[in-house]
Parts: structure tokens; C-alpha cells; sequence
């Protein structure tokens, strides 16, 4: 027989980590509430008869948030045979609380007692069997970190769900009274067994649950008699009536089965006030962050993850590498560096030209070198340097591949497509992973220990100021590793101007599919300056801001955001299992779209870049300009000549942008064949490439962004308002940026466009400084946008 | 008085909660409930990380003035 169960409680209370203990599934655990926005299905490890649902956390069901609609919904519409309500032992009075509301759904409910172990270790104890006596529910202690008792919770799982809901708990006689008049008065409207739920959310005026029901206004005069008498009897509205009756009786539960010691602060208070603090809490938050930036993508001694990315694009997608430690690295590159000096040499002089120029992608300089005969001669002589001859080496895997098709005698054109297309495009995306999984890692360790949450709360007063609240912060960091899981973040925020505001917004940060963006232009025009990816997250943050500014103003957005208000969870060191599943699951997406989306498109691509009408017929053609993308690009190219990128490459690039992210950079080394870094430095300028930069950071993401604003938005309208604001925005400050930008640095003179770029500089200071939408501001909540 | 008067360290009772009815029920529903003690762990700006039944809550400044100590 199967058995549905499903697991609600608490935010934070370690609902994930139990599902994923049992289920053996790899969901995302994170130290902050709302890191589950959907519900969740898996199998059992042990038994594959049982289905378990994972619920995102919920304080009640009385629905404040969208994800509390979400488990709410779940519950009564699916009706599972079994929930299981895990608690956080630690703070078991507010946990419970949800626990009472579960035990009235007519469900059979088991509780898991989780993090028992800190309990104990605070010195405090708190009897499960007594527990369990009291509320009238089995009552198990677990440890679903460490994988403690869930075999026991499963049993007991299973024997209540085959059995019979909870026995109801008796509020006080008044309410009992209002109770039994509601029951008879809707006679039959309710479903069977959850008569007792939906008299007390009756009972409460709960909106959603009297919207469903139809009732004639006799019936509806009766009901509201009844609450109102018991409300005067007992002097206090319904709903808190029930709220405390509920925290009452958990008090009265608790009494005689927990014992605490009074402590004072704890360790994660004291660390609060520091992390906080008035002053501290904002350099802390920089400090952190540039730490995290620096060692994932910057340029120092530690920057492990640039120096692995380097490896990946240099050596496993380049020629080869050297096996660490194995190498006279240094002498190996004086070598190289002088053969490759010299075969420019060659390849200017016999090209006829008397200079030739030769880049350094470490400086990223060009050296301008003069070509006669002595110098030719000279070159020939520079022998080429056998690797194998200063250390063990491997051989990079475009080599690899390469003599695996010389040997088995492969095509020309089969071979370019697998070389410069498959290899290629996919590899100049791949090379970015490791790089991308440091990044995720530090985050992952930041939102493991608790940090995370504290930064919304940091951000709050600041994300205030521009009209947004400290919970758009949390989507936008998540963001920084994909913008998709970032715009779902969103449904933690409560209200619905506040929601769409950080949808729309949350694409302007730099996610880890546009880091490859940043990274290539960096190292080939900027000399790899940390200051480029510095500044592209400062542009990212500063249109958030810009935009918040401006829609603020308008009147759907009008309004003080809502208040905060987000709980905290205590600090812990970082769980290596924990960390290493975030950090895992969010490259694996990013690798998984490498090896379908962009490994289709790159096929694409280099078909309409190889193939074109050359001397009047079809085919593969010599000189890539002459072929079916850059006809394509070159006849759009126009849009974006304003903003100093109008060749065909840069283009399409952009166009295929907004497939994927990962695609411009797959894309320019296949429209640049040969060295990617040397060749981009010489078809931009500074300013050109910066602008493009920009254009593409800002403009709108991917495809699967976009579906997930429009799964968000759940609204046409809203969802083209969204895409077109994004890119609308990023065409705007990219021409400010190249047009005034390039005015300033002298690589654009005074034209036309120049006067454009003031004038909407002249507008978006406008827009920042005029007055906005003072009228009466529609406060809807998210909740009822979605059902509206 | 509203939480926002309590300084860094102090703690209160909650005597009431204002607001509309949904906000009120979600403060209650994070444990901030009549009778109940809190206590501010820390104060910045006007937001508050209150103690409220063995768990942290942030609150924003205009959600703490709800909370009548």
C-alpha cells in the first residue's frame, strides 16, 4: 500500500536536511528561512512504497507569505495520509504552535523532535515520551543532520498514518460554544474530517477559507453571532482568541516535560551584536563579500578560483598542462613565450607586413615588434619547446581530440565542427566551472552558517531608502549564482509591488552565467584588473538601486515596502555535506546547460558562421565574414552601433545572450576562431568592450529567467514589462557609458549619439528626482495577487 | 509603549499587538504573543533583533512600534 506522507514545520527547522536524509535527494539546505519556496517530492531510500512531500516552512496556516499558501494548499487539497512535523527542539514553544494548528487538519501527524543534541548541550532537557503523552501524538527524536532515529520516526510515521488522526483538543467553553454553532450552521459544506479545521478557520474570519464557501446570509448571521458573542464574552477579537488559547495550552503541554536552564546570552547573540552592529555590520558585509569575490574571481595568491579556471582554459580546454610540481614551470614559459614570439615573427614577415604585435593576456599589453629579415632569420632559428622535456604533461583536451581525428583520418569539415564547434564553444564555457564552484562554495558557507539572513537584515535599512526591503536582498545574492532560483526566491517577500520590484531587478546582478562575461573581457582588454568584476557587481547593485528609485515612483509601485520582519537562525559551523550539495547542485546546472542548450547552439552557430555564399556559391567559406551569421548580424548590427559594439560578432553574441548567458562567451570564440583573448583585444576598444559589458550584464537574462519571471509574474503583461525594462534600461546606460565614457577617455568623439546620451542622462535624472505617485498606495499582498 | 522604546539588553512583556489583522497574526504566529516575554539582543537605526521564545527575530522599525511592551 502507498503512503503519502508529508513534512511541514517551521522555516529552518532542518525540514530539508530530514528530506534529504530519507529521500536520499539532493535539495538545497541553506541557514535561512525560505530556502524551500516550493514543495518538494521524493521516495523513500528504505521504502519506495512511501512518497514524502517537502513543504516549505511555514510558521501557521493562517497565510502571511506565498510559500505558506503553498504548504497550506497542499494539505487540504491533497489531504496526505500522514505529515510528519518536524521540531526544532531548541525553540519548541514556537514550533509547536504550528503543531497545533497540523493536529486539527484531521491528519494523522507525527512529531520529529530534531537538533535534540543542542538542547542537551545548552544544558537543557526536554522529555519526548512525557511530550508525546501530553499533546496526544507520537513524538520521535531525531537528528536529521547526523541521520539519528529516523528509522524509529519512519515506523512511527507509518503506523500513524494507517491510523487515526489526532483526538481534539478542547479550546476554552466559550469557544467550544462558537464551534458547535458554526459546525451545525454550515451543516455539510465542509469535507469530511476536516469539519473541526474549518470551523475554527471560520471561526478566525479566515478570508481564503470564506471565500470558498457559500453561504446564504442566514447561515452567515448565525456564524457571525456566534464569534461575536464569544468575542465579547471573552473580550478579544477571534483570531487572537485562538492564537492564545493555542500558545496557552502549549505552555500548560510543555510545564511539566521541559527543563531549562536560565541562560544569558547565547553565542550567536553575542556574535549578532558584533555582526550588527551599528557600525561594523556594514564594513563586515563589504570585508566578507570582497573576500568571498576576491578568492573565487580576483587576481591574488589565493584567488584559487581564478588560478583553476586558468587551468581549466588554458590547459584541460587549451593546449595542456603540467601535473603540479612535476614542472620547471618558469623555464617552460620563457620557452614558450620565445617560440611563440617568434613564430609571430614569421607569420607577420611572411605576410608581408614589416611589424608584428604580440599580446600578453597576463598584462594584457601588446607588444609592437619590427619585422625585417635579421629578425626572420633569427626567429627561424627559436626551436619549438617539447613540454614533455621540463615536466610531466598533459596534453589539454582540444589536443587530445585533434589527434584523435588525425588519426582516424576524419573530415575536414567533421572536424572543424567537433574542434571549433563541440570543443570549442563547450569548452570555453566548462572552463569556467571551477571558478564558479569556489564562488558557490563561499557562498554556500555564508548561507550555512547563518550569515545570509543577517545580511538582509543589514540591508533592510539600506534597501529601504530606494524603496525595496532587506528580503529583496536575499534573491539577489542567491542570484549571484543563478537568476533563476533568485527571482523564485522572491516569494519570501510578502508584498506584491515589493515582489514584481525585485523580480524586474533581480536580473541585474551579475549571475554566474555572465562571470565568464566579465572574466574574458577582463583578461583581454583589462589585464585581468579585479576592478572589472568589482565594478560590474557595483553596476549590478547600482541599477538595482536606479531602478528601485524610479518604479518606486510609479504609481504600481508606490508605497513603503513592507515592513521586515525574518527570524534568525542561530549561527553553526558550516556542514560540509550541507555546503558541498549547494555548491554542487548550482554548477551542475550551470554544466548540465553546458552539455545541452549551449552544445546545440554552438552546432548552430558554427554552421551559420562556416557556411555562407562565397564566389557566388554555397558552402563552407574562407573568411567568416563572409558568411550566413555575420549577413544576419551585420543587418541588425546597426542597434547596436550606438553603444560602440556594431560588428556582426558582438551581435550575435548579444542575441545569443539571451538564450543563455554562457552563450556569449561560446559564441565569440566561435566567431573569433584562434586565440579568443588576443583577437577580442583587437576588435574592441576599452570602452567598446566595457559598454558591451554592460549591455550584456544588464540586459535581459536567459530563457529560463525569463520563464521564471513569467511563471512569477504569472501574468503576461507583467512579465514583457519586466524583460523589456531590463534590456530598455541596459541599452540606455550602455550608450550613456560608451558615448560620454569614450567622449571623457578620447576613443569616441562628439557625434550625434553624444547628444542622445545626455539627454537620457538629462531624463534618468529626471526620473531620480521627481516627484513620484503620492496618492493612495494599493498595498496588495502577494498572497492575493497570485490567487487574483 | 511600542518595542522601539526598549534598549539594547532590556526586556518586556508583550501587552498588545497592533495592525492589520494578517500582520498580527503572522507576529503572533513567530511567537510574539500576549503575555510573552521579549528581550532586544541588538538595535540598528530603529531595527530591532528581538528574543522572543528562544528564537531571533529582525524586525524593521515599523513592525517593532506593532509590538506594545
Amino acid at each position: 500500500m502507498s503512503i503519502r506522507l508529508a513534512l511541514a514545520g517551521n522555516p529552518n527547522s532542518g525540514k530539508t536536511t530530514l528530506f534529504n536524509a530519507l529521500t536520499g535527494s539532493n535539495q538545497r539546505v541553506g541557514n535561512w528561512p525560505g530556502v524551500t519556496v516550493e514543495k518538494k517530492e521524493g521516495k523513500l531510500k528504505s521504502d519506495k512504497e512511501i512518497t514524502l512531500t517537502d513543504l516549505p516552512g511555514i510558521y501557521s496556516l493562517s497565510p502571511y507569505t506565498l510559500e505558506e499558501v503553498v504548504a497550506r494548499e497542499y494539505l487540504v487539497g491533497e489531504r496526505p495520509d500522514g505529515i510528519i512535523n518536524i521540531v526544532d527542539a531548541t525553540n519548541i514553544e514556537r514550533n509547536l504552535y504550528l503543531t497545533t494548528q497540523l493536529m486539527e487538519m484531521g491528519i494523522p501527524v507525527v512529531v520529529a523532535l530534531n537538533m535534540m543534541d543542542l538542547v542537551r548541550k545548552n544544558g537543557d532537557a526536554i522529555d519526548a515520551s512525557k511530550l508525546s503523552r501530553a499533546l496526544g501524538i507520537p513524538v520521535v527524536e531525531i537528528s536529521a543532520l547526523k541521520g539519528e532515529g529516523l528509522d524509529q520516526l519512519l515506523a512511527a510515521a507509518k503506523t500513524a498514518a494507517r491510523g487515526t488522526a489526532p483526538g481534539t483538543r478542547a479550546y476554552s467553553a466559550p469557544v467550544e460554544q462558537a464551534l458547535d454553532t458554526i459546525r451545525s450552521a454550515l451543516g455539510s459544506a465542509f469535507p469530511q474530517g476536516m469539519e473541526r479545521w474549518y470551523a475554527i478557520k471560520v471561526f478566525e474570519r479566515d478570508e481564503q477559507v470564506m471565500g470558498k464557501l457559500t453561504l446564504s446570509d442566514d447561515v452567515k448571521g448565525r456564524v457571525e453571532q456566534a464569534i461575536s458573542d464569544c468575542e465579547q464574552a471573552l473580550d478579544d477579537d477571534a483570531e487572537s482568541i485562538i492564537t492564545n488559547e493555542r500558545y496557552e495550552y502549549i505552555t500548560k503541554a510543555l510545564a511539566s516535560c521541559v527543563k531549562k536552564k536560565r541562560t544569558g546570552l547565547s553565542r550567536s547573540d553575542k556574535i549578532d551584536r558584533i555582526v550588527t552592529n551599528r557600525v561594523l555590520a556594514l564594513p563586515i558585509f563589504v570585508v566578507v563579500m570582497a573576500l568571498v569575490y576576491s578568492i573565487a574571481m580576483g587576481s591574488w595568491t589565493i584567488s584559487i578560483g581564478t588560478r583553476l579556471t586558468d587551468w581549466a582554459n588554458d590547459g584541460l580546454f587549451g593546449d595542456g598542462w603540467f601535473v603540479p610540481f612535476t614542472a620547471d614551470t618558469d623555464a617552460w614559459d620563457e620557452a614558450s613565450g620565445a617560440f611563440e614570439e617568434a613564430d609571430t615573427i614569421i607569420q607577420a614577415y611572411e605576410a608581408g607586413e614589416t611589424e608584428a604585435y604580440l599580446y600578453d593576456d597576463e598584462s594584457g599589453d601588446t607588444t609592437v615588434i619590427a619585422v625585417d629579415e635579421a629578425v626572420y632569420e633569427q626567429a627561424l632559428t627559436v626551436p619549438e619547446p617539447d613540454p614533455h622535456e621540463y615536466g610531466v604533461w598533459v596534453p589539454g583536451i582540444p589536443v587530445l581530440v585533434e589527434n584523435g581525428l588525425t588519426a582516424i583520418g576524419c573530415n575536414d569539415m567533421v572536424s572543424s565542427l567537433i574542434l571549433d564547434g563541440i570543443v570549442g564553444g563547450v569548452g570555453a564555457v566548462l572552463g569556467f566551472v571551477p571558478q564558479m564552484l569556489v564562488l558557490f562554495l563561499l557562498l554556500a558557507i555564508l548561507e550555512d552558517i547563518g550569515y545570509m539572513s543577517r545580511i538582509a537584515f543589514i540591508m533592510d535599512r539600506i534597501f529601504r531608502r530606494f524603496g525595496l526591503s532587506g528580503k529583496s536582498f536575499i534573491p539577489m545574492l542567491v542570484a549571484t549564482g543563478c537568476g533563476v532560483p533568485g527571482i523564485m526566491a522572491s516569494r519570501t517577500i510578502e508584498q506584491d509591488r515589493d515582489r514584481k520590484m525585485t523580480i524586474m531587478t533581480t536580473g541585474f546582478i551579475p549571475c554566474g552565467a555572465k562571470m565568464p562575461i566579465i572574466a574574458l573581457f577582463a583578461g583581454a582588454l583589462f589585464g585581468h584588473s579585479p576592478l572589472v568584476a568589482t565594478s560590474a557587481y557595483f553596476i549590478g547593485v547600482a541599477a538595482v538601486i536606479i531602478s528601485g528609485i524610479i518604479l518606486k515612483k510609479f504609481k504600481a509601485f508606490a508605497g513603503e515596502p513592507a515592513p521586515f520582519v525574518m527570524e534568525l537562525p542561530a549561527y553553526h559551523a558550516p556542514s560540509v555535506g550541507n555546503v558541498l550539495r549547494s555548491m554542487w547542485e548550482r554548477g551542475w546546472s550551470f554544466i548540465k546547460r553546458a552539455g545541452t542548450i549551449i552544445l546545440v547552439s554552438t552546432i548552430v552557430l558554427w554552421f551559420l558562421q562556416g557556411f555562407g555564399f562565397e564566389n557566388g556559391a554555397f558552402g563552407m567559406v574562407e573568411d567568416n565574414n563572409h558568411s550566413i551569421l555575420a549577413n544576419v548580424g551585420n543587418a541588425i548590427a546597426w542597434i547596436f552601433a550606438p553603444l560602440g559594439f556594431g560588428n556582426w560578432q558582438a551581435t550575435v553574441a548579444t542575441i545569443t545572450g539571451l538564450i543563455a548567458k554562457e552563450e556569449v562567451v561560446s559564441t565569440m570564440s566561435v566567431c573569433y576562431p584562434g586565440n579568443l583573448t588576443a583577437n577580442i583585444a583587437l576588435a574592441f576598444t576599452g570602452i567598446g568592450a566595457y559598454a558591451f559589458m554592460i549591455f550584456n550584464l544588464l540586459c535581459a537574462p536567459c530563457f529560463a529567467a525569463m520563464g521564471a519571471i513569467k511563471r512569477e509574474m504569472n501574468n503576461a503583461k507583467w512579465t514583457w514589462a519586466a524583460i523589456g525594462y531590463m534590456c530598455g534600461f541596459a541599452y540606455v546606460i550602455s550608450l550613456i557609458v560608451y558615448q560620454i565614457g569614450g567622449l571623457i577617455t578620447g576613443e569616441v568623439s562628439f557625434n550625434l549619439f553624444t547628444v542622445v546620451a545626455v539627454v537620457l542622462v538629462i531624463g534618468l535624472v529626471y526620473l531620480l528626482v521627481r516627484k513620484g505617485y503620492r496618492g493612495e498606495a494599493d498595498n496588495l499582498r502577494a498572497v492575493d495577487a497570485v490567487r487574483a | 509603549m511600542p518595542l522601539t522604546m526598549l534598549t539594547r539588553g532590556q526586556e518586556g512583556t508583550v501587552k498588545k499587538i497592533t495592525g492589520k489583522d494578517e500582520v498580527r497574526a503572522f507576529l503572533k504566529s513567530l511567537g510574539f504573543v500576549e503575555g510573552g516575554t521579549v528581550s532586544v539582543v541588538n538595535e540598528v537605526g530603529g531595527n530591532l533583533i528581538v528574543k522572543v521564545k528562544d528564537t531571533r527575530i529582525a524586525l524593521s522599525k515599523g513592525m517593532a512600534g506593532r509590538i506594545l511592551v
